[in-house]
């Protein structure tokens, strides 16, 4: 199954939850109001917290800058606006781009709507 | 000067009537898996027999063996060497839009599986299943070596029910499985290679059609035709119609007609299109290979 169940799902999962933080913060957070944001529901090393708010950076989905001798990380952008992006590029069927995401279903327009509707009937006439 | 000839000949007709043909027959979706053979063979002769003509060209004007140094000074060598060089050209642009098109999916890809890792929750019943907390109704895979992901949104688990679900799923992991993104990834780049006025859509359009085709039969093999179409009406019924879309019949139609009405699946039909796949990669390669294959003979003896 190359839906792979053998990927670090937890730092995923923990990608997640730190994003959750950083959206919901008002301003920018140290590893550390992120790590204490988090120990309140799970157990958590600091270190763990570094290493996934350096990888979202690295990943561009947030940003850091310098606040003392610590690193502040704030959300590349609202939350809102990540879904806008790839729910732009998940519909994007501007024929060219379409290649890296394997769609289900397309769009259709009202005629084929029915045209759809006439086929599955006559399916769920003879195999319903 | 017969075999450039004949070679260009060979690469202008596959790379125009025979898609425009393969295009609009509809024997192709009875065979989906043989027909997508029949295209990549399509596409690779007409870039071998191109090849070739170029090849061969610049070999029977530059002389005979025997008298091999350049004369820049006789147009026949001059020529010789323009025809080489644009050989080279169309080689090195294919190459070119290859890379491209393989490091830009990739970064496409890999940025949208990041924005899903951080903004959709793993399903806990299914691995690699992601949902997006989004209404529109959404269901697609996103291929990797390692960490593929299957996508689907709030949306569209509302109008599927277990078994439609179950189809759905099934329907990506058969993408996956087949790794189909790198079958379209190919036509993509042979596509783009070639300048607009050139190339045709025919080819990647169907080669779109008939991965999709390949990953419902899987599906419908493993849970039937019924919950599949369900699935797909059910999703497709309610996104909304795109302008100039409504042209052509769409592939969902396509599919689901299909579902409703299985054609038998031609043994005969699959077998002749295996066959001509083969003798279309076979004839050019022979064909260019012959006079080179004379040639070193010549020489050793």
């Amino acid at each position: 199954m190359p839906t792979d169940e053998k990927a670090p799902r937890p730092l995923g999962d923990l990608e997640r939850l730190v994003m959750e933080q950083l959206w919901a913060a008002d301003g920018a957070l140290t590893v550390r109001e992120v790590h204490e944001r988090l120990s309140g529901t799970r157990e958590l090393a600091y270190t763990t917290v570094m290493t996934v708010l350096d990888r979202l950076a690295k990943k561009q989905l947030t940003e850091r800058e310098r606040a003392g001798k610590a690193w502040q990380y704030k959300a590349a952008a609202p939350r809102e606006e990540m879904a806008a992006d790839l729910m732009r590029d998940a519909l994007d069927r501007a024929g060219d781009r379409r290649e890296a995401l394997v769609r289900f279903v397309g769009q259709v327009s009202d005629e084929e709507a029915a045209l759809l509707r006439d086929a599955l009937a006559r399916l769920e006439a003879r195999d319903g | 000067m017969i075999t450039p000839l004949l070679l260009a000949a060979l690469a202008l007709v596959l790379a125009g009537p025979v898609p425009a043909f393969m295009g609009r027959a509809a024997w192709p979706y009875r065979v989906p898996r043989a027909a997508i053979a029949l295209w990549q063979s399509i596409s690779i002769a007409a870039v071998l027999a191109a090849f070739g003509a170029g090849l061969s060209l610049s070999y029977s004007t530059a002389g005979q063996p025997g008298e091999p140094r350049f004369d820049p000074s006789s147009p026949r060598d001059l020529t010789a060497a323009l025809v080489l060089a644009l050989t080279a050209m169309v080689g090195i642009r294919l190459l070119w839009s290859a890379g491209r098109v393989a490091i830009g999916t990739r970064a496409r890809r890999r940025r949208h599986r990041d924005l899903v890792d951080v903004l959709a929750t793993p399903d806990g019943l299914i691995p690699g299943l992601r949902v997006l907390a989004e209404e529109t109704p959404l269901a697609y895979c996103l291929p990797a070596i390692r960490g593929s992901r299957v996508v689907v949104s709030v949306g569209a688990l509302d109008r599927l029910d277990d078994g439609e679900l179950r189809a759905v799923l099934a329907h990506e992991q058969a993408h996956l499985r087949a790794r189909h993104d790198l079958v379209l990834e190919a036509f993509t780049a042979l596509h783009r290679a070639f300048p607009r006025f050139v190339r045709s859509d025919v080819a990647l359009e169907q080669a779109r059609t008939l991965v999709e085709l390949l990953a419902d039969d899987d599906a419908r093999r493993r849970n039937g035709s019924l919950p599949l179409a369900r699935a797909l009406v059910a999703l497709a019924g309610s996104t909304a119609p795109e302008a100039g879309l409504a042209m052509a019949k769409s592939a969902t139609v396509l599919r689901v007609q299909r579902l409703a009405d299985p054609e038998p699946n031609s043994t005969l039909l699959a077998v002749t299109a295996y066959t001509a796949a083969v003798l279309l990669l076979v004839v050019p390669t022979f064909t260019v290979a012959a006079p080179i294959v004379r040639a070193v003979v010549d020489a050793v003896n």
